[in-house]
């Protein structure tokens, strides 16, 4: 196995596209099958999707109950105030 | 409270139909990425709930069968610019700090060095490590990562939502992501992570 990737910015550029769900199936099918010969691609590779799985898992937050319960109760509010004002001035 | 009637014109039951199938649904999407953006709860609910009024406001210029959440985040995203950007907070962490100073400002220059980290490393590091690192990120760094990484949006969407070219989303992703490993080992290393 490869130690070292004469091409590692192109690769590294190559495996966020791929993960980012940008790549070609050909441009994905011929990286996975060159990662299996070449350590820092397969580094890479793990480390990109580790990033992607941390920052899943981590940077997720609901929408609190209040706030939507908030949003509903101006949206009616609006549509009732339309529906008197709209009469009024057409 | 400001209403605009003239914007409204489709029938009301159909714009409250339009509104909770297509846009309810991605309230909690909103909020996560208002919540990012802002640093702030409070200023987070403030920020979706004028979105949501302002998507409802210009509800006409939706077309239904369209790509709902990337109306809303594009709407946000100009609501956030506009009225909350110079009043969000700063980042969460002083170790993080730092962060702001390597930003030399140039989207288009490659990293100036590789980041000694592993995928290992990540993933021993909790959860509020990895917050902190986000959001000490620039703002618009940290918006195209919790863009693509998040919400997965594609590249053409993203170029959509915040109005720049698809290159510039390519390249300021790929900057977004060197800052943040750069920073991510700069953290492993002073607290000792393997």
């Amino acid at each position: 196995m490869k130690k070292t990737c004469t091409h590692q910015p192109d690769c590294l550029k190559l495996i966020q596209r791929i993960l980012d769900r940008e790549a070609t199936p050909e441009e994905e099918a011929a990286f996975l099958a060159n990662k299996e010969q070449c350590l820092p691609c397969q580094e890479g590779y793990e480390l990109e999707q580790s990033l992607r799985k941390a920052i899943k898992s981590s940077c997720s937050s609901k929408c609190p109950e209040a706030l939507f319960a908030r949003i509903k109760a101006k949206l009616f509010v609006v549509l009732i105030l339309i529906s008197i004002l709209i009469p009024l001035f057409c | 409270m400001e209403i605009d009637t003239q914007t409204v014109s489709m029938p009301q039951s159909d714009a409250q139909a339009v509104f909770e199938k297509e846009f309810m649904p991605h309230l909690d999407a909103m909020y996560n990425f208002a919540l990012r953006l802002t640093n702030d709860e409070d200023d987070a609910q403030d920020l979706v709930q004028d979105t949501c009024m302002k998507a409802f406001r210009f509800i006409d210029s939706f077309e239904p069968g369209t790509y709902a959440k990337a109306w809303l985040f594009r709407i946000l995203k100009n609501n956030f610019i506009n009225d909350y950007r110079k009043k969000s907070r700063g980042p969460a962490k002083v170790e993080f700090e730092w962060v702001e100073q390597s930003f030399s400002g140039d989207e288009d220059q490659e990293p100036a060095s590789h980041a000694d980290l592993h995928a290992e490393t990540v993933n021993e590091m909790l959860g509020d490590e990895i917050t902190a690192a986000i959001q000490a990120l620039p703002v618009d760094f940290r918006m195209i990562i919790i863009l693509c990484d998040l919400e997965e949006f594609s590249y053409e969407e993203m170029a959509r939502i915040l109005d720049i070219p698809i290159g510039t989303v390519r390249s300021r992703l790929h900057r977004a992501r060197a800052i943040l490993k750069e920073s991510l080992a700069g953290y492993a290393k002073s607290k000792g992570y393997h």
